[in-house]
């Protein structure tokens, strides 16, 4: 297997230089909110405690590396694997006055220019995540912060954007020949399966083995390139992942449910596109009207056709998406 | 100009976008008034609307201009600068002028980077702005017109490269104007 492992202080923005990475390598990508995902379906919907995160992370990723190589991209990720041919760690550091920018900026995106937040609030929000991430350190990985002799390569954010720090590791990669590993052998995943169920043996828990990497299968071509779109301009995106109960029998049995089809965990939103016919149109805005009903807290936008068809004579794209 | 092929009606008039864009001029002259502005144009469509808008404006400014790469439909390939600012930015009050704010996804990139370099404040100038179509929010300062979900030619807006010159915008049949 060869896994690149992407971590860095919250709002370096490493998550950007791990999925450009991801793309430039073609590997799968692993964030927090696909591995919270898998965790759920592995080992149910009780959160695995921290002090069990490690292990449990490990038997799900080391079940993944058989099929695919893998950016991982979690606070932590570079002491997840030991050091070895086939792993990259790579670390991405930032002035506090960086992260402090980014801060504000992230703020602002959806703020007006006379509400935004000012610098001494942003300096404050970045030391509530320093210590969020300082104690999620400790109680997963028992230290508060990695070690700079735990990264391979460390990148600096400074004169660097993601794509050319991307371009950085993937040279990287090419040089320790880490594609050429190979994927994980199946003798070497059930020693490290053996490992980490007598771990999480002592806190009662067994790996069910069901987490699987859900290869996106696009049901339209339009949804392949609204995911194109998206990894173009460096959104992280996830694929149906989420089904949503609408409708109970009098017995508690779902009898209809809604699937969006983009879920973009960094803005929390999910995204519906509609590309078929009127009347099937009118069907879909009723679900998404009671999915707004049953679920209020759930944000979901709603990409029609016609949006799509602009798309396409913007971007002069093939006719095969219309 | 004849009305090219496709137009189906005209949305705002020249006489209209001149108008909006002095107003809108005189909301940014009176809130940058004494500050050191600079207007930042994204290659091609916001160029006619930069013009407008910094002749209109009553106070000294500088301007600048930078180009991102197209999105192509096929992956991967990630959007970059394709011809970055002639001059760095940082301490200046930057204002982000634009022809059209549509999903965000553009404007966010933009505004990523260009806060990466520090600028004193960072705004948003858009001749059109798509709220119905917006996925990801972005803060629009200054806005000319809000307009419905439909496609848009004129004033930097284009069509297969064409009718950017228009000097009214008007909502387009694509699939008549080719």
């Amino acid at each position: 297997m060869a896994i690149l492992t992407t971590s860095g202080a919250p709002a370096s923005r490493f998550e950007e230089v791990a999925h450009a990475a991801s793309q430039l390598l073609g590997f799968e990508l692993v964030t927090e909110s696909r591995l919270s995902q898998w965790m759920m379906e592995e080992f149910g919907e009780t959160p695995v405690p921290d002090r069990a995160w490690r292990p449990a992370a490990v038997s799900i990723l080391a079940r993944l590396a058989v099929e695919h190589h893998l950016v991982i991209c979690l606070w932590g990720a570079e002491s997840l694997f030991p050091p070895s041919p086939f792993t990259l760690r790579a670390g991405i550091v930032a002035s506090d006055a960086r992260r402090i920018g980014n801060v504000m900026l992230d703020q602002r995106l959806d703020q007006r220019l006379d509400q935004r937040m000012q610098r001494s609030e942003a300096k404050a929000a970045l030391a509530r995540m320093d210590r969020e991430a300082k104690h999620l350190h400790k109680v997963r990985l028992g230290r508060t912060r990695p070690q700079p002799d735990s990264f391979d390569v460390l990148l600096n954010i400074e004169h660097m954007d993601a794509s050319q720090m991307a371009a950085v590791l993937e040279a990287a990669a090419a040089a320790r020949q880490l594609r050429e590993q190979g994927l994980l052998a199946a003798d070497a995943e059930a020693r490290i399966q053996f490992e980490t169920r007598l771990k999480l043996a002592r806190y009662g828990i067994v790996p069910a083995g069901h987490a699987r990497l859900k290869r996106a299968a696009f049901n339209h071509p339009s949804e392949e390139v609204f995911a194109n779109l998206l990894d173009f301009y460096r959104i992280p995106w996830e694929y149906e992942p989420r089904s949503f109960p609408l409708q109970w029998d009098k017995d508690g049995r779902v009898t209809e449910a809604f699937t969006p089809d983009f879920y973009l965990p960094e803005f929390d939103l999910y995204v519906e596109l509609t590309t078929m016919k009127q009347t099937l149109v009118t069907r879909k805005n009723r679900k998404i009207k009671l999915l707004r009903a049953v679920y209020p807290h759930i944000n979901i936008q709603v990409f029609y056709q016609k949006d799509f068809q602009d798309l396409v004579f913007k971007h002069g794209l093939k006719e095969a998406v219309r | 100009m004849t009305a090219p092929p496709g137009i189906e009606r005209v949305l705002f008039t020249e006489e209209q976008v001149n108008q909006r864009i002095q107003e809108v001029a005189a909301e940014i002259s009176a809130k940058y008034q004494g500050r050191d502005l600079k207007l930042i144009a994204v290659l091609k469509g916001a160029v006619f609307f930069m013009t407008a808008l910094a002749r209109a404006i009553e106070i000294p400014l500088k301007i600048d201009f930078l180009a991102i790469s197209s999105f192509g439909g096929g992956g991967p390939g990630m959007v970059r600068i394709a011809k970055d600012l002639d001059h760095p930015i940082q301490d200046e009050d930057i204002l982000l002028v634009e022809d059209i704010v549509d999903t965000g996804f553009t404007t966010r990139y933009l505004l990523q980077t260009l806060a990466g370099r520090e600028p004193r404040s960072l705004g948003i100038c858009t001749l059109l702005d798509r709220t119905a179509r917006r996925i990801v929010q972005v803060p629009v300062d200054y806005r000319c017109f809000e307009i419905p979900d439909r496609f848009v030619v004129g004033c930097g807006l284009d069509h297969k490269q064409r009718y950017r010159n228009l000097g009214y915008i008007a909502v387009m049949n694509p699939d008549a104007g080719d």
